[in-house]
């Protein structure tokens, strides 16, 4: 079943056009990547999918407009930059957004995720993948149908960003949630990701990362001779 | 001291002043949160523009300001989202253009006014009880607007996208917030007047920051601290015959040293319990 389909959808800012007729479907269950340079469209196409940016073109989730199903979509920025003087525990942010959960589930997610004792501490002291996971949670408290990731594992060392992509793993097996995730690691995409969505403004590629990501296709998208190593 | 309190003139600065110390210590929060204190310093100084045209045409000046602050509020907020210029920018703009039609308009109306320095520099203590109702009125809708929506301006303020995902209208919540501030500055102004508001809207929250250790409890101490600079500065500059808006001004900056030096000497004694 489709959860997310887009069809020729452009995004332009004046003049300048940063996404340019992407179309593609993901079906319930899957985790998709989306890949490219700096400046390629990524974050755009989260806010285009999100209804945050006007956009042409048409984009449907579960067959329906975005403000009717937008109470379906978990959401996790690329940037959540605040005073971190500021005294607000972890508690209090997650009350700061919509639950559809009841307090048991709630208490829960925050064990799954790895931030149950946590509830007290102050979101300004938290480390990168701590507040990483906060930040999830808060969002699967709607508990939504589809999670974007906007470069989670970014300023995370590299074992964080393991056991990161794991809890993502873990969420879509035992909760079958759709997940969109952007990221800058091809092998991680290699190992992790149903799909693969390819941005340079344009669509370059869209697929399953091992038939669709080859040396010629890194190279359109990056412009330099690049090849995955798998682990 | 209670013999004071036998005076209208003090029953009437009481009564607004501690309205005034909920209302600009709840809002100052949410304006330190969003990193905005030029905002409130922008409205101060155009709204006087509202006062002078009050003045012009003999009408509440009060009034006239706090409708100028909301509108001058919404052109900003509108601005903000729309105009390729800076929040810094926007809103010297409006703070000198406010200025400059506050200037314009009393060298219309001519003569000397010694009411503007009520303005300048506030003045609770000659406050009218038409007045006071007005505050009471204003302050109570904006304490409800705040309690009813500390959750929401809170995420909005932390992050808009996540904010707009969770279901909050992100446009009308930031155009009420604006809307509250300047209405609250306005009001504030009767007491501290245009150049020392901001101070009730920053002091108590950042001297709160200082013991708190959650969001819900930094919100309670500035109110508890916004509140007990206002009585004590109404009390001793009363008993000392000193200026009520400077006092109180300062009766905050004591509370705020008080807690800072606190606050120094509990980390001293946590650190040397660690290494003991």
């Amino acid at each position: 079943m489709k959860i997310l389909s887009l069809k020729d959808v452009s995004v332009s800012f004046g003049e300048k056009t940063v996404l340019s007729n992407v179309s593609f479907e993901i079906k319930a269950g899957e985790i998709a990547a989306v890949i490219g340079p700096n400046g390629s469209g990524k974050s755009t196409l989260f806010k285009a999918i999100l209804g945050l940016l006007p956009f042409s073109g048409s984009i449907k989730i579960n067959g329906r407009g975005i403000a009717d199903e937008l109470h379906e979509i978990g959401y996790v920025p690329q940037y959540f930059d605040f005073d971190r003087t500021m005294p607000i525990t972890v508690g209090e942010l997650l009350s700061f957004t919509r639950r559809r959960t009841a307090h048991k589930e709630s208490k829960e997610i925050c064990r799954e995720v790895r931030i149950d004792q946590l509830e007290d501490k102050l979101i300004g002291t938290l480390s990168g993948g701590q507040l990483q996971r906060v930040l999830i949670a808060q969002a699967l408290l709607k508990k939504p149908k589809l999670l974007l990731l906007d470069e989670p594992a970014a300023g995370i060392d590299i074992e964080g960003a393991k056991a990161f992509y794991e809890l993502i793993g873990h969420l879509n097996r035992e909760h079958n949630l759709t997940v969109m995730i952007i990221s800058h690691e091809i092998n991680t995409v290699y190992e992790f990701a149903d799909q693969v969505i390819c941005l340079n403004r344009n669509m370059v590629c869209f697929g399953p990362p091992h038939t669709t990501l080859d040396a010629q296709t890194i190279e359109k998208l990056y412009g330099t001779k690049m090849t995955a190593h798998l682990h | 001291m209670l013999e004071m309190l036998a005076y209208p003139f003090m029953q009437k600065a009481l009564i607004t002043g501690l309205f005034l110390g909920v209302v600009l210590s709840l809002i100052g929060v949410f304006v330190i949160l969003r990193r905005m204190a030029f905002f409130s310093d922008g409205i101060a100084h155009a709204s006087l523009s509202g006062a002078a045209l009050g003045y012009l045409l003999n009408t509440n000046p009060l009034a006239v300001s706090i409708l100028f602050s909301a509108i001058f509020a919404v052109v900003i907020a509108q601005l903000e989202k729309r105009a390729k210029l800076s929040s810094d920018a926007i809103i010297g703009l409006i703070f000198t253009s406010g200025m400059a039609i506050g200037i314009l308009l009393l060298s219309l109306g001519g003569g000397y006014r010694p009411e503007l320095t009520t303005f300048l520099f506030g003045d609770i203590l000659a406050i009218k009880w038409s007045e006071v109702g007005l505050m009471v009125g204003l302050g109570i809708m904006n304490i409800i607007f705040i309690l009813l929506n500390y959750k929401r301006l809170a995420l909005m303020i932390l992050n808009e996208d996540l904010a707009y995902v969770n279901g909050i209208k992100i446009d009308l919540l930031r155009n009420l917030l604006y809307v509250s501030i300047a209405v609250t500055v306005v009001m504030g102004m009767k007491v501290l007047g245009i150049i020392l508001v901001s101070a009730l809207l920053i002091i108590p929250i950042i001297s709160a920051k200082l013991i708190s250790r959650s969001f819900r409890s930094l919100m309670v101490t500035s109110v508890a601290i916004g509140v007990l600079s206002v009585l004590c500065g109404i009390f001793v500059s009363v008993r000392f015959d000193l200026p009520t808006g400077a006092t109180i001004v300062l009766t905050g900056m004591g509370i705020f040293a008080i807690l800072v030096v606190y606050s120094k000497s509990k980390q001293r004694l946590i650190a040397a319990r660690r290494h003991a």
